[in-house]
């Protein structure tokens, strides 16, 4: 059960970072858009993601979303063994993203404008400019909130036990209940999160140390 | 090359480029000095469309501006433009600077964009800085690989805005001196620079701008030592601190 738990909050945690930083990318890039229809929608994203609990998302997905669903993919999505889990990552998922996308956003602001000048000055397209100058160098000057953030969201995996998502603070609940063992499941529960969260730390450590160059050099071209 | 026609612009309700009519040559070079606020660095910028004008029109190497199907991408492709403060990509080393736009939008291989890197940077005289960054170069360095940078896309025209103002006086010939062989190269450039010993050595005109208007166009004798305008006789006093009649003797010496 314990193995199965960290099996499942390791899946959550791939699963969410990957689509938590993309979904805020693209959030991020509608904000700061010159097209006025997609500033409003992302902001509209934003102010409901962020301010409604992840917790209630996580819930959402699970109970109301396939109720609303057309054409009985509602059904079949029940039915489906494995949607506590799918349902906790759409969960997670939109809950980060507003966060991951405004901590991107501010990244943005902080690029002088410079940048874009020169990079529309040699004939890059605005997708160019994103993919090559602007984007890089957002997620550069906003790793240290958007480590945290993500730590953050790794430890959101555990709220996914309110809907039964086998993961690992439910396998510690469920042992306590079971074998009132609760001492060492909790025990090994803290270790692991200690443990893959000091990992996810030393990984944004290194990645600041490695881009460190850049991120300094950044503030002189401001100037 | 580049011809101006009547044209206007204005940020919030005031003209910063009032009836802009100019025309440059193929292989001219232009120098735009004045006050600053005279609208030099405007007056730059609306040649890549950086800044759109209100009304009158601009040609470029026979593309219109203020046509809707012009391709500004490709209009942005032939002509240069170097900046007061470099705007190199940080998070990019001097070679990965140079060969982003020709591979992306000339679409180089790596391997001919980085030889072409090479050649630029060996001519400004930086190939053993090829994989240095931007912070652990000096300022003159970093504009020249931004020169080398504008150049790796054969643009057929260079702007320069104000590229050495940022500059350590040490530094700033060394920046000079690249500029000056692109111009013996034949480069049709418009600089945007307070730098007269700079124009006095290469421009072609010279081009005196106050308040937003052409005040004044003319060779560099014609505008540093007899300007004609009031206005450009004060300024030029101001610019070398002494009388004009002096202004002659005094920059010979500095060459």
């Amino acid at each position: 059960m314990m193995i199965t738990g960290v099996k499942v909050t390791l899946i959550l945690l791939a699963a969410t970072t990957v689509t938590s930083l993309t979904l805020g990318t693209v959030i991020a890039i509608m904000r700061i858009s010159r097209i006025k229809i997609l500033r409003v929608l992302g902001t509209l994203y934003v102010e409901i993601f962020r301010n409604i609990p992840g917790l209630f998302w996580i819930l959402f997905f699970y109970f109301v979303f396939p109720d609303i669903l057309p054409w009985g993919l509602g059904a079949k999505l029940n039915a489906y063994l494995h949607y506590p889990i799918v349902a906790g990552i759409l969960g997670l998922t939109v809950d980060n993203a507003s966060y991951v996308s405004d901590i991107l956003r501010s990244g943005r602001l902080a690029i002088p404008h410079g940048q874009r000048e020169a990079a529309i000055s040699t004939g890059l397209s605005r997708v160019q400019q994103y993919l090559h100058v602007l984007l890089p160098q957002m997620f550069r000057v906003t790793l240290p909130p958007l480590g945290t953030r993500m730590v953050h969201n790794f430890k959101n995996t555990s709220l996914c036990m309110a809907i039964a998502a086998p993961e690992l603070t439910w396998a510690t609940q469920n042992i306590e209940s079971l074998t009132f063992r609760g001492i060492e499941a909790t025990t090994i529960a803290t270790l692991f999160y200690i443990f893959l969260a000091g990992i996810m730390v030393s990984m944004i450590i290194l990645l600041e140390k490695w881009w460190k160059i850049d991120v300094s050099s950044m503030s002189q071209s401001k100037a | 090359m580049i011809k101006f026609i009547g044209a206007n612009k204005s940020f919030n309700n005031r003209l910063v480029l009032k009836n802009i009519n100019l025309e440059i040559a193929k292989g001219e070079v232009i120098v735009i000095c004045g006050p600053s606020g005279a609208g030099k660095s405007t007056l730059l910028r609306t040649i890549n469309k950086l800044e759109p004008i209100d009304d009158g029109e601009i040609i470029v190497d026979g593309m219109y501006l203020s046509d809707p199907k012009t391709d500004l991408t490709a209009l942005r492709a032939e002509i240069g433009m170097v900046f007061q403060h470099f705007n190199l990509y940080p998070h990019k080393t001097a070679i990965k600077n140079i060969t982003l736009a020709p591979r992306k939008v000339r679409g180089l291989s790596r391997k001919e964009a980085t030889e072409r890197a090479e050649k630029l940077l060996e001519k400004v005289g930086l190939l053993h800085r090829r994989d240095a960054y931007p912070v652990q170069l000096s300022g003159g360095e970093q504009q020249r690989v931004a020169i080398a940078r504008s150049l790796a896309m054969e643009p057929k025209i260079m702007l320069f805005d104000e590229p050495t103002s940022a500059l350590d006086p040490e530094l700033i010939n060394e920046v000079l001196d690249v500029m000056v062989s692109l111009a013996k190269e034949g480069m049709t450039m418009v600089v945007v620079t307070h730098e007269i010993g700079f124009a006095q050595k290469v421009a072609d005109r010279v081009v005196f701008m106050d308040n937003g208007e052409i005040l004044e166009i003319g060779t560099p004798p014609d505008i540093f030592v007899n300007p004609r305008h009031p206005r450009t006789k004060e300024f030029m006093s101001s610019v070398f601190h002494i009388p004009i009649f002096n202004v002659n003797q005094e920059e010979e010496q500095d060459f």
